[in-house]
């Protein structure tokens, strides 16, 4: 494998903040009701208890990513310097197929430009030495930039509770799980 | 609950009508003397502009439309593209044949539309199947617009059919809506015992009203009166084609995704 970028998602920091969502929402200006960074409350049957845990997502930058493989267009390509897949706008038709067949819900569809849209990784910053902006925000550091290939996921999982499981399309994405909060008792004390 | 697509329904259901009819020539061609040249042009004319306005609808499913042609140019992996191939190339082979017609019919040239006709519906069952919607990624899309295809294909074809062949294509017609109801009845139960994805499709299309009146306009009515009047009323392609416009809008909107219980227990 070479070099394949990928979020670490760590839900145990993770305070469900949005700060991650609103940075990109900072810096791309998206459309009303187009979010390319979602933050997803875990279901009480997975973690049943009174903390809360959530899971920061956007495009999990696939290494066989069916948005690439369905676009009729060839709107998507993958950069071989990183494993970033990189919607070329100016390309898409807005046929709606890499929206519908992505099982992450990671492209968007955007009403006034009538066309597709995800999460770049900030490719941009990226070749400019920068962090993307979600990573560059998030106040507990609980969603970092990781290159697969050095990382060392001891203890991480790839497909988390409450996270589909598609191995064909191996998404780039690692998660540190919640740890279970510790009941105090008072006999405990 | 998703869009319901209402160009894609029309593209689909359209074109299978088409796909049908053309198929239904094509097997009745091989059972003795076919009716006049022109009653068989006038099938084939339906079918052409049946097929035409289908993928007028289809091309308003776009954000863009003038970029419809680019929509070839994913060849070597993208389904869509290939059914844009094919539904081009039966579309291509059709009017062909109308206009051979004027002259003589080619046997030849309808077998080889209804196998161009067969492939292009194989490709919009791969197109209609990816891995966002676990209940519909297998070969589901694919006969499900099979059982649209022989449907309509003699429901409507019936019309263009001689007296001494009508038996042929009623019968075709009523294995049609016996396999097509047990599909449309057994299908959404299996997924109430699969993941939860496939569990909250086979739920949602259960409780749909259009799954009910989908069955009993476009399945039951139809096998009623076929039943009872043991031949196919001119009528009877209406209530089919509804059906199918609203199994379709069905499929397109009652079937769950994936990223919509994020967080939650696959």
């Amino acid at each position: 494998m070479g070099k394949q970028l990928a979020f670490y998602v760590d839900s145990d920091k993770c305070m469900g903040c949005f700060t991650c969502a609103m940075a990109c929402k900072n810096q791309y200006h998206q459309e009303k009701g187009v979010v390319w960074r979602k933050i997803y409350p875990l279901a009480e049957a997975i973690y049943p208890h009174q903390e809360r845990a959530w899971y920061s997502l956007a495009c999990n930058h696939c290494e066989n990513p069916t948005c690439l493989e369905v676009c009729p267009v060839k709107a998507y390509f993958k950069r071989d310097e990183d494993g970033i897949v990189v919607h070329e706008q100016e390309k898409c038709i807005g046929c709606g197929n890499c929206i519908r067949s992505c099982p992450y819900g990671a492209p968007q569809y955007n009403p006034s430009l009538k066309k597709a849209e995800k999460c770049s990784f900030c490719w941009q910053r990226i070749d400019a030495g920068l962090a993307p902006a979600c990573v560059l925000s998030c106040p507990v550091d609980a969603i970092q930039m990781v290159d697969l290939d050095q990382f060392d996921a001891t203890g991480l999982v790839q497909y988390a509770p409450g996270f589909p499981k598609f191995p064909a399309l191996n998404p780039s994405v690692r998660f540190r799980l919640p740890k279970q909060p510790v009941v105090v008792r008072r006999e405990d004390t | 609950m998703n869009s319901y697509e209402t160009p894609l329904v029309l593209f689909t259901v359209l074109s299978q009508l088409s796909v049908g009819m053309v198929a239904v020539s094509a097997v009745r061609s091989f059972a003795g003397p076919e009716p006049p040249r022109k009653q068989i042009r006038s099938e084939w004319l339906v079918a052409g502009v049946a097929l035409l306005v289908g993928m007028i609808a289809s091309v308003f499913h776009l954000g863009h439309p003038a970029g419809m042609i680019r929509a070839l140019a994913h060849l070597e992996s993208a389904w869509l593209s290939r059914e844009a191939l094919s539904v081009g190339v039966f579309l291509g082979l059709v009017v062909v044949g109308i206009v051979l017609m004027r002259q003589k019919t080619n046997r030849g040239l309808i077998v080889l539309t209804a196998l161009a006709g067969l492939l292009a519906l194989f490709s919009m069952g791969m197109t209609y199947s990816p891995p966002s919607f676990p209940a519909i990624n297998n070969v589901l899309p694919f006969v499900f617009f099979l059982v649209t295809a022989a449907l309509l294909g003699t429901s409507v074809g019936t019309l263009f059919a001689p007296e001494e062949k009508k038996p042929l294509v009623n019968g075709i017609f009523a294995v049609s809506l016996i396999v097509g109801l047990v599909i449309y009845l057994i299908v959404p139960c299996i997924w109430l015992s699969g993941g939860e994805i496939m569990r909250q499709t086979g739920q949602a299309w259960i409780a749909s009203p259009l799954y009910w009146a989908r069955i009993v306009v476009g399945l039951v009515l139809p096998l009623a009166v076929l039943w009872k009047m043991k031949t196919t009323p001119a009528w009877l392609w209406v209530a089919v084609l509804a059906g199918e416009l609203m199994g379709r809008a069905l499929f397109f909107a009652n079937t769950v995704h994936t990223a919509t219980i994020m967080g939650g227990v696959y």
